[in-house]
């Protein structure tokens, strides 16, 4: 990475018994589309409102462009941000709202008229200019919200769930919008969070927190097929989590069993003989046959279609559940509740994952 | 049927209930008018002698005059304080400011005489007895709490993130108050100032306690009047107070449609 434009150290902040950051190390660079994602109470919004000075951290530094800035005052920090129920200033019209921040640095009112006027094309609302906030929809608030928290060219622009409170259609659209603009800006965005498919789409980066801590952090390819520990690989998707026992081999090449069932695991992650590992699947890396057809047995349970996609939930003696998503124009086997079948993998399917 | 003479005893109860809130009120009306020297009804014809008199006594301009700008001074101030205070509890809207939002509305719970027994003891202290600053004092004292109220209620509903959203797009703490928090309390600050112009306008009991002959109010020379001279001037001036509620609850409701 070139120098980072933001560097996080250490931070941690405490409520109480509760460690809302819990030393957290994170460097973001210029110009990324980086996603705090996690649970809810995971610490994204402390985080984010640390970055933007709006509480103090307990421990850790921050520093933008290698300069320190963890004492600086929110209105020093030139940072645009975007709240989740927009926070528009309710007694001032969509022109004043977009010109504040400008306002405040004193520009002339020439350079603010053009200013607002280029915000307000940038998120095609310039139609709306003279209304109230309150006679605007959600989606239309939220735009304004962006146009304003851009208006003044921020160092970084930090979102907290933006669209959340936004209907799914319309949430889809705005994702769009948002990546567009990131691109033909080039400004560093910070997004937080707790849609995992909102993150996936969007982000260069993603950060997954749990407990105050980061999990990972990767672009989002590396994190949904290498998913580092247990909780990653849940939260990023759906996973079916298998304990084996590696029985033999070496390098990169294992033979392991599962209850009975034998098979053979690729990867590079060190494992030795002798050892029980947990291993994460993805659904859709799984392979239905009939009985015989692969290497562990089992009874379908259910069967739900999504579209595109239909997804099987089979059990096997012992009680283990397997989710197995399947494209639904396969119709070598129709899969009904109670139906005897199999499951198999590739080699390569499977990830090693961390002890917890 | 039992229905009907239910309804029926209600109805009855209803109006008499009316007229109970009303009729003391009303009585004023033709006592104003009378062409008697001395408080009762109207025995020949109608006058408006006492009209006359209101607007021509010096003492009653006066006493008229004094409230008026009593008020208006205490309005003021107790705007100000209150609704700096109002923005204060909102911006901290923790423990400290819960506490601080009981003891401001103090004034409210306590009975008028106990607390006008409090000024009494603590303005003698202060040599404020019987001086205009004194009754403003005491009266802002008793207004602040409406203007607070008022103030929280216009923010109540104010997003959280508003002070933040002003701090992040470059403005201080001061400018986010006069930008942004102000601008959204002002209907409170406007109902508040209001209230505290009335608050002082009709108080008597704490006047009654702390001014002697130097500060006159108009409830102070009415009660003053009832009490040595049964002069219907009185009926004139509280007739006029009637009118005058009537035209701006009028304004007022003409305006919210
Ligand atoms: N002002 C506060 N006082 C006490 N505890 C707090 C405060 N703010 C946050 N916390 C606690 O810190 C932890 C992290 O909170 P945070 O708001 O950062 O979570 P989040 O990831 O943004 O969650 P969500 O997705 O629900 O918004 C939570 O356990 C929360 O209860
Ligand atoms: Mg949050």
């Amino acid at each position: 990475m070139n120098e980072p434009i933001l560097s996080i150290k250490n931070a941690v902040k405490r409520y109480g018994p509760v460690n809302a950051l819990d030393g957290v190390n994170l460097d973001v660079a210029e110009g990324e589309f980086l996603t705090l994602l996690g649970p809810s109470g995971s610490g994204k919004t402390t985080l984010l409102s640390a970055i933007a000075g709006f509480i103090a951290l307990d421990e850790g530094q921050l520093a933008l462009r290698s300069a320190d800035i963890t004492g600086k005052p929110p209105e020093h920090r030139d940072f645009g941000m975007v709240f989740q129920g927009y926070a528009l200033f309710p007694t001032m019209t969509v022109r004043e709202n977009v010109g504040f921040p400008l306002k405040i640095r004193k520009r002339s009112a020439s350079e603010i008229e053009k200013r607002v006027n280029e915000a307000l094309e940038m998120v095609q609302m310039s139609a709306f200019a003279d209304r109230m906030p309150s006679q605007l929809s959600g989606g239309q608030q939220q735009r304004i919200a962006l146009a304003r928290a851009m208006s003044f060219d921020p160092q970084i622009l930090l979102l907290d769930e933006p669209l959340s409170a936004l209907d799914k259609k319309l949430r889809a659209d705005l994702q769009w919008e948002l990546k567009d603009l990131h691109q033909k800006l080039g400004v560093t965005f910070i997004y937080v969070t707790h849609d995992q498919d909102e993150a996936l789409s969007m982000s260069d980066r993603i950060v997954i927190l749990k407990d105050g801590a980061i999990q990972q952090e990767g672009d989002p390819n590396t994190l949904y097929d290498q998913p580092r520990n247990r909780f990653v690989a849940d939260f990023l998707g759906k996973s079916n989590f298998l304990e084996a026992a590696v029985v033999a081999g070496s390098g990169a090449s294992f033979q392991c069993e599962t209850k009975g069932a034998a098979f053979t695991l690729d990867t590079q992650t060190p494992c030795r003989e002798g050892e029980t590992i947990t291993l994460a699947l993805r659904p859709e890396r799984l392979r239905l046959g009939l009985p015989g057809e692969e290497f562990v047995p089992g009874t379908v349970k259910q069967v739900s279609y999504l579209g595109e996609r239909c997804q099987v939930l089979v059990t096997r003696e012992g009680g283990d559940e397997f989710l197995v998503s399947r494209p639904t124009w396969k119709t070598d086997i129709t899969p009904t509740p109670g139906l005897q079948v199999s499951i198999g993998w590739d080699a390569d399917a499977p990830v090693v994952l961390a002890p917890a | 049927m039992h229905v009907s003479a239910f309804k029926i005893f209600f109805q009855t109860g209803a109006w008499l209930v009316i007229a109970f809130l009303v009729l003391p009120i009303l009585v004023v009306l033709p006592i104003s008018f009378t062409d008697t020297s001395y408080i009762g009804l109207p025995k020949e014809g109608l006058s408006l002698q006492h009209y006359a008199n209101y607007f021509t006594d010096p003492d009653w301009l006066n006493a008229t005059w004094t409230s008026v700008w009593v008020g208006l001074v205490v309005a003021t101030c107790a705007s100000v304080l209150g609704t700096a205070f109002a923005i204060g509890c909102w911006f901290l809207s923790d423990r400290a400011a819960m506490v601080a939002r009981w003891i401001l509305i103090t004034p409210i719970l306590v009975p008028p005489v106990v607390q006008s027994l409090g000024f009494y003891r603590f303005w003698v202290k202060l040599g404020l007895i019987d001086t205009h600053v004194g009754v403003i004092l005491a009266h802002t004292l008793l207004a602040l709490p409406y203007v607070s109220i008022s103030v929280f209620a216009a923010l109540s509903n104010l997003d959280r993130n508003l002070p933040r959203a002003a701090r992040s797009l470059g403005a201080s703490v001061m400018q986010t108050v006069w930008a942004v928090v102000v601008p959204a309390a002002r209907p409170g600050i406007a109902t508040g100032f209001i209230f505290a112009f009335i608050v002082s306008f009709d108080e008597i009991v704490g006047v009654l306690f702390i001014t002697v002959r130097n500060v006159q109010t108009l409830p102070k020379m009415i009660w003053e009047g009832i009490q040595d001279n049964i002069d219907p001037t009185i009926a004139a001036v509280a007739t006029l107070l009637i009118v005058l509620t009537l035209i701006a609850t009028a304004i007022g409701v003409l305006r919210r449609t």
